[in-house]
């Protein structure tokens, strides 16, 4: 493989060629209710090829890696198109050339568990969702794994050769008392580690139900704009998805009036304010050792004390904008070019207790675990799994339907109070962006304390 | 692959290949230029075999050495689940016209011109904003035989465009998206993209405060999506038999406004989501959902309808409710083309009617609220103030909540007279409610 990989490059006719083989392993169990609704093991291998030809980039992806040269020659077809197109030719920013293996290393490799075990394992965790309560009436317990040999090369002689673990497990429970209610609780799990990750979620499993019963009874939140406290669960997904976006490079890297809000040096929040993007944490989902263009990991401040400190590159959003590249060009498999995303994003920990950071608040609401969220530019909005009243300084009633909305830059300066209490989470889902879903990434943060958010409702 | 089967044949109960062939080129202009042409072909294969009554599964992209695809589903099917549907076998259906050999032939440079000219034109409008623009045509063959004997194949094209455009000022940014999906080469129509998001820029141009109370909501086709949702939800049969469709056990009944018709159509002449036959090759139906109010029923894959004691409605598809296709997943109960009748009002004459309201265009977080119960709960990503009949201006920062089957029942006002596919899946016309829960920013 190593051999016609650097002869297709060799070949080529483009001014920068690279080349990305992929082989995967895969295998899936799922349970819905009683039923056993997947049980799967697939591979999967193909290629990427980019080709930058007098600046414009054309990109071959293919399934049939006997075809390599001739998908080198098509992409470069096609970026010579490009060029014609668009007078502002595409550069990429040095970096050094890598030769490099990566390899593995699970405590407990998954490869080496059998699917009727992996099956047993995920059979016993739905059978405690089922049996929980005579409310239940739904499961979605789902485990998956994957193991990818991705190999990157070339044409400045960068080759690379990584393997990457993932493994995540999702946990659902669905109870209703009527028609009209109809509630849920999960717990998620994701890592870059061995099947030890998917073992001994018993307790887990148990949480999950309860909160779905105990939300059948909660009461929905009354709209209004509230003092809110943040879980690290669900501040880490603000921290990734209302600002870790903006700070994605090809985002704006084409727009002055984009680039000019985020400017280094601008303050965004109070000085103890501390966001982070850092490519490696042993186990961590999000890790990326090198990334899709080759270039290694870095631990990049988003914000340092308060202040926009630095955004995340690719070679070709650092050429332009006269930066460093970062190491977050990433594709989420083969079948795209590799973009600006995100690795392990978390706020740093500050000093508050949660005690003290409920304390002063009269009426608010503690808002817990995410269970989605969607930004657009400066506005976002969250929604909570479950949320709790605050009275008094104290936590009360349990409470549904929490929806979080806000504007970006007036949400991060109301962060009044930032935790001693960082978790990050790895999650069975991902980020999406692009077209590519989902990619393995990590967020967290510790609790946070925000004033006047809006929080809809009837 | 035929011989595949043939292998397998006598060896296990039943077997099902899926074969997928695909050729995508996709377009993309980033900030008005053009970026990147990209060439994506991808061939990939599913098996699906039950044995011994139990089902099992595994993908490969592999399609020489298909002895490792075969051992893999095998050995799933040893724990599989006891499954109690049979394949189909050969069934007529005429096809909803999905190929059309023009997208097949039209070359980078034409559609690469197509887009230009869309951005040409949106700058002459307002030469400021920023637009990124997608245009992609793809052709895909998609063969499906198994040990019933069905041996069917479609080839089917697909152009898309999304155009979005942004508008940055001090302290505002307005990002507006339109797109469109169809079959044939003809029937792309960048100038109404254009049109729509020219009218849009021009309405935002103003921004006003948003109320915080329950309002009348004009839902445009694109925003209806919101209030759709978690109907779309309910209909689905796997809802049904999991108990968590608030329409289980209500065929006969009125739940929604007799205005209000909803049918899925995967057969509908020229469909975005159109085909013959499903991914499990079960010929596609019209199946009516609502019709005037009245739940009819419901949409069921072959798995899903053996459980349920249904009929199979031909909604088994790849890739989850939005049906977003490849090989590699599973088919579960799908979407073909979700079709709402029309009405008979106006949307201009609709909005004139409302004293004060806001008309919805676009919203964030789709999914969210609990949309098994009903309940929908976004902020607003395109939205305008109604005043006395009258748009006066952009609302920003402002979240919409309601429950669609509360909403769809006892308030609506109107169903626009003039439906529109939106969301590459779903053809409705504009919906106005009453009483929507509206909490505007902090002011």
């Amino acid at each position: 493989m190593e051999g016609k990989i650097k002869q297709a490059i060799e070949a080529s006719n483009a001014d920068y060629t690279e080349v990305r083989i992929e082989r995967e392993r895969r295998s899936q169990v799922l349970y819905r209710k009683d039923k056993l609704e997947n049980l799967e093991t697939s591979s999967e291998l193909g290629g990427i090829v980019r080709c930058l030809k007098d600046g414009g980039w054309g990109i071959a992806v293919f399934n049939d890696i006997t075809q390599l040269k001739e998908k080198v020659k098509e992409a470069t077809r096609v970026a010579q198109l490009v060029a014609f197109h668009n007078a502002e030719p595409v550069a990429l920013a040095e970096v050094p050339v890598v030769q490099e293996e990566v390899k593995a290393h699970l405590k407990h490799d998954f490869r080496n568990v059998s699917l009727e075990e992996k099956k047993r394992l995920i059979e016993s965790y739905n059978r405690i969702l089922l049996s929980s309560s005579n409310r239940i009436v739904s499961t979605n317990v789902r485990y998956t794994d994957s193991f990818r040999e991705v190999t990157f090369a070339n044409s400045e002689g960068t080759f690379i050769v990584q393997e990457i673990p993932d493994l995540t497990l999702l946990l659902v429970a669905v109870a209703s008392d009527g028609p009209t209610n109809i509630q849920q609780g999960f717990e998620t799990f994701g890592e870059a580690s061995g099947f030890e990750v998917a073992l001994d979620r018993e307790e887990d499993a148990a949480n999950a139900a309860k909160r779905a019963v105990d939300l059948l009874d909660a009461r929905s939140v009354k709209g209004g704009k509230y003092t809110v406290i943040l879980d690290p669960g669900l501040a880490g997904v603000f921290i990734h998805e209302a600002f870790g976006h903006f700070c994605e490079a090809d985002f704006l890297f084409k727009n002055e009036r984009l680039a000019k809000i985020m400017t280094s040096g601008t303050q965004f929040g109070k000085a103890d304010l501390n966001v982070v993007d850092e490519g490696y944490i042993p186990g961590l989902r999000g890790n990326t050792p090198y990334d899709d263009e080759g270039v290694g990991r870095e631990k990049t401040y988003l914000i340092k004390n308060g202040v926009l400190e630095s955004l995340l590159h690719s070679r070709e959003t650092a050429n332009k904008m006269g930066a460093t590249p970062t190491g977050n060009a990433r594709a989420i498999s083969y079948e795209h070019a590799p973009i600006v995303r995100m690795t392990n994003t978390y706020i740093e920990a500050g000093h508050h207790t949660l005690s003290k950071m409920l304390a002063k608040i009269d009426h608010g609401v503690y808002a817990v675990k995410a269970y989605g969220g969607q930004t657009m530019f400066e506005q976002f909005t969250f929604s909570a799994a479950y949320g709790y009243e605050i009275v008094d300084g104290k936590l009360g009633e349990m409470l549904k339907d929490v929806v979080l909305t806000g504007n970006l830059f007036e949400t991060l300066r109301s962060i009044d109070m930032i935790g001693d209490d960082r978790t990050l989470f790895g999650g069975s889902g991902g980020c999406g962006k692009g077209g590519q879903f989902p990619l393995p990434v990590t967020d967290g943060s510790p609790h946070i304390r925000i004033q006047n958010v809006t929080i809809g409702g009837k | 692959m035929g011989a595949l089967l043939e292998t397998l044949d006598g060896k296990v109960d039943q077997a099902e290949l899926f074969h997928l062939c695909s050729r995508t080129t996709p377009i993309e202009f980033r900030s008005g230029k053009l970026e990147s042409i990209k060439d994506k072909q991808i061939e990939g294969v599913a098996l699906r075999v039950i044995d011994n009554g139990r089902l099992g599964f595994a993908t490969t992209t592999d399609v020489n050495d298909l002895s490792g695809l075969i051992d893999a589903a095998i050995a799933a099917a040893a724990f599989g689940e006891e499954v109690s549907f049979t394949f189909p076998s050969k069934r007529e259906n005429e096809t909803p016209q999905v190929y059309d050999a023009s997208v097949a032939n039209v070359s980078e440079e034409a559609l690469v011109e197509i887009g230009e000219e869309a951005i040409a034109q949106i700058r002459t409008a307002d030469s400021q904003a920023e637009i990124n623009l997608s245009i992609a045509k793809s052709v895909e063959k998609v063969a499906i035989e198994n040990t019933s004997g069905l041996k069917l194949e479609e080839e089917r094209t697909t152009v898309f465009l999304s155009i979005e455009v942004e508008k940055a000022r001090e302290g505002d940014i307005f990002l507006l998206s339109d797109e469109a999906q169809v079959r044939h080469l003809e029937d792309l129509k960048p100038g109404e993209l254009v049109d729509r998001l020219e009218e849009q820029l021009r309405l935002g141009k103003t921004i006003v405060p948003a109320p915080s109370r329950k309002l009348p909501v004009v839902f445009t086709p694109n925003g209806a999506i919101a209030l759709l949702l978690p109907l779309i939800v309910g209909f689905n049969g796997k809802s049904v038999y999991l108990g968590t469709s608030p329409l289980k056990g209500r065929i006969g009944d009125t739940v929604l406004d007799p205005r209000l018709s909803i049918a899925d159509d995967g057969t509908f002449f020229k469909g975005p989501r159109s085909g013959a036959f499903d991914d499990e090759g079960t010929p596609t139906f019209r199946t009516a959902l609502v019709t005037e109010g009245v739940l009819q029923g419901f949409l069921y894959d072959l798995r899903t309808a053996a459980l349920a004691g249904a009929k199979p409605t031909g909604n088994g598809y790849k890739g989850g409710l939005w049906g977003s296709g490849g090989f590699r997943s599973l088919p579960g109960v799908g979407m073909g083309n979700v079709i709402v009748g029309e009405g008979a009002t106006p949307q201009a004459r609709i909005i004139t009617g409302i004293e004060e309201g806001l008309l919805v265009e676009a919203v964030l977080g789709l999914g969210q609220g609990n949309i098994a119960s009903g309940e929908f709960s976004n902020n607003v990503a395109v939205a305008f103030k109604i005043e006395d009949g009258k748009i006066v201006g952009r609302v920003k920062n402002t979240m919409i909540a309601g429950n669609t089957y509360n909403l769809l029942k006892d308030h609506l006002i109107a169903l626009s007279d003039s439906a529109r596919w939106v969301h590459g899946t779903l053809n409705t016309p504009a919906i106005a409610v009453d009483a929507v829960s509206v909490v505007g920013p902090p002011g």
